[in-house]
């Protein structure tokens, strides 16, 4: 009886709720998990995978193949250049010709890290567009580097020299105009662009080539 | 070195730049409530800067050890019920908001039971602020932050180790130290001045808590340049364009291109 | 138990006489952090109403068996599991949002609302009182968030909701969406109430 006395005013005992209240509250959030894990990773994926198709190929001809229900193959992968590991992302039209790669980069900006999505064409010889994906640059300042038109400069940019900013017009080819009041998160975005062609643009090259060989060896019977 | 540069920055940004309280908005309740006299201030941002240290090497161990996918405990643990891959796929960081809310109070505990061992004085003038630092905002934003950088990262080489974790906590709690110290010394100032009736109190001091807010924005952007005064600027960089042969071309900066023509 | 306030009595007095905000100054974290949309500011009023009305039923249920020693650690672990689900719920369903509030959600578990309501109406009264309580409460903290939001989005980008309501050529004041905008936002309208509440109280008395 003394015993049983004492094993009830145990702390184990006393503590039965808890336990007990634990296991349930366990179980409903592995459920939880279980059911809604699958969707927050696709939301994760998505999120990226949305924005290729229109910095590879311009956001008109991504929309008019959108509407047009055709997708392009985006094919994920590593490369290491530069020293630090860059996710790649080749895409394809539906007949397997390349249309382009699109990087993910990243460095840090004015007040924190800009993520961006860089898109280069087919024959890796100029840019196709530019993706900001995360930044917290200062508000109503810095922030204005998402918007379409100051973006748009970057399109159809030559890969052969790195791009400058300036805070006059811009007139010859590898000049870009800054943010007005912004121009250091205008050269970190820029710098961005530059680090990351020069760390890619030889490897991208080089899986370029391989991959027309890869073609004309196919079609190369034909020729004879 | 690099290394050394990357903790000084994020100490630096932690403390000043986002400062926690004027930057993140967490730990408002004491920045308001206890904000009285500047020693109690003081104290009180002691022992906060305190917990969140425990609490950051707690959480740091148990995210990195049991919590991700691929951790060495739960995959051990795992590898006895289940196959080699499904152990090693094992993901609890749904678990992870519990673990952190629990090893906050139990590192509140611990810091309560050595504060009244060893400094009974200042146990009895802290009276029952002590246990209240459980629900201070800010020692559970730096678990989440460690978390987030360690879970959310996507390449597994940029997870932040123990010492990135250490020195963010550490100097996040210095850093609201610094505020609320900084507001109690306003607000001993403001206790001889003429407030009118409605801003007495919690009103003034979330005014005045504003007016710092705007003077620490000045710290905007130090960090990022201090980083780029450290390294090269690629967009103004001085390159050159060598012909390889075979029509291939490369860009080499100035130094890397006459570093290699002067090599034999 | 016949003195303690009714479940009508629990449910006005959360919306304005005990805002949470206003008047009683709990939960202050989010409500300077998230309030400089609306968008943001209704999805974070709406979690808080979430967790406080599942964590107030469920200890209501169990209120005549918590121990005294460890309804602390039982309110903790019913608060933290049900901001689990509503962060889950939120990064499946409305993604962008999820990662706009970032780590404010999870910051819910330390509201000290929560913790307070708890302790001062759901462990002592029945499940309809508690429910009543939490839904009064979170009203009084949804309109809380939503008049700072409203200022904040207003004068800082002249939209409201996304919507332009100012007109464009309307010079947006920036600092209304960066923090110093958020304390001095509610520090005047702070003043503002207890002006108001300092006026009711003179004319009754």
């Amino acid at each position: 009886m003394e015993k049983w006395s004492r094993l009830r005013n145990s702390n184990l005992f006393q503590a039965w709720l808890v336990l007990l209240l634990s296991l349930v509250f366990g179980m409903s959030l592995a459920s939880v998990e279980i059911a809604l894990k699958p969707r927050i990773q696709a939301n994760k994926i998505k999120e990226t995978m949305e924005k290729i198709p229109g910095v590879v190929l311009g956001s008109d001809r991504a929309q008019a193949m959108q509407t047009a229900g055709e997708a392009l193959d985006i094919e994920p992968m590593t490369v290491e250049a530069g020293g630090t590991f860059y996710r790649v992302y080749r895409t394809a039209f539906d007949d397997n010709t390349l249309a382009g790669f699109v990087v993910k980069a990243s460095a840090q900006g004015y007040a924190d890290k800009i993520e961006l999505l860089v898109g280069f064409d087919a024959h890796v010889k100029r840019i196709t567009g530019v993706f900001v994906l995360d930044q917290k640059e200062t508000p109503g300042l810095g922030n204005k580097i998402v918007e379409e038109q100051w973006l748009d400069q970057f399109e159809g940019r030559s890969l052969s020299s790195p791009l400058v900013v300036v805070k006059t017009r811009a007139e010859k080819d590898h000049e870009i105009d800054a943010v007005s009041g912004a121009t250091i998160s205008s050269r970190c975005v820029t710098g961005i662009v530059n680090q990351t062609v020069e760390d890619l643009r030889n490897k991208l090259m080089v899986k370029k080539q391989q991959e027309s060989n890869a073609a004309n060896e196919k079609g190369g019977n034909g020729h004879g | 070195m690099n290394y050394l540069i990357d903790l000084g920055l994020l100490a630096l940004s932690a403390a000043v730049i986002n400062n926690f309280v004027l930057y993140y908005f967490v730990g408002i309740c004491p920045f308001i409530g206890v904000s009285k006299r500047v020693d109690m201030a003081f104290g009180m941002g002691c022992a906060v800067t305190f917990v969140i240290s425990i609490a950051a090497l707690l959480s740091w161990s148990i995210t990195t050890l049991v919590l991700v996918p691929g951790a060495p405990v739960s995959s051990f643990v795992a590898s006895f019920f289940l196959s080699k891959e499904a152990a090693a796929s094992i993901d609890l960081t749904v678990l992870s908001y519990i673990v952190y809310i629990f090893s906050i109070s139990s590192s509140v505990q611990f810091v309560e039971m050595y504060v009244r061992k060893f400094f009974p004085f200042l146990y009895r003038s802290f009276g029952v602020f002590l246990p209240l630092i459980t629900t201070n905002c800010a020692i559970l934003f730096a678990c989440l932050t460690i978390m987030s950088n360690i879970a959310g990262v996507d390449n597994p080489a940029d997870a932040w180790d123990l010492g990135r974790a250490l020195v963010f906590s550490i100097f996040g709690g210095l850093g609201f130290t610094l505020a609320i110290v900084i507001m109690s010394g306003i607000r001993e100032e403001l206790e001889i001045c003429d407030v009118p009736k409605p801003f007495q109190g919690a009103a003034i001091t979330l005014i005045v808590g504003g007016i710092l807010a705007l003077a620490f924005m000045g710290f905007n952007g130090v960090d990022s340049g201090i980083r780029r005064a450290l390294t090269p600027d690629p967009a103004i960089e001085k390159t050159v364009l060598l012909d390889q042969g075979e029509g291939r071309l490369c860009r080499l900066s100035l130094d890397t291109a006459l570093s290699q023509a002067r090599r034999p | 138990m016949a003195d303690q306030p009714t479940a009508l009595e629990r449910f006005v007095q959360g919306i304005l006489p005990e805002n949470p905000v206003y008047r009683q100054l709990l939960g202050l974290c989010p409500t300077l952090a998230v309030t400089n949309n609306m968008v943001s500011a209704v999805t974070m009023a709406c979690s808080v109403a979430f967790v406080l009305l599942c964590a107030n039923v469920v200890i209501s249920l169990i209120r005549n068996l918590l121990k005294p020693h460890l309804r602390i650690v039982i309110f903790t672990l019913t608060i933290a599991t049900f901001v689990t689900i509503a962060d889950r719920v939120l990064a499946a369903y409305l993604y962008q949002m999820s990662k706009a509030l970032g780590p404010y959600i999870p910051l819910i578990i330390v509201n000290c609302l929560i913790i307070c309501r708890c302790e001062v109406c759901a462990s002592r009264q029945s499940v309809v009182t508690a429910a009543s309580d939490a839904i009064g409460q979170s009203i009084g903290f949804g309109l809380a968030l939503a008049s700072i939001a409203a200022v904040r989005e207003i004068l800082g980008t002249g939209m409201f909701f996304n919507i332009q309501v100012l007109p464009v050529a309307w010079p947006d004041w920036v600092i209304m969406v960066l923090p110093p905008g958020a304390f001095l936002t509610l520090g005047l309208l702070l003043g503002l109430v207890n002006f108001v509440e300092q006026k009711r109280a003179g004319r009754k008395g």
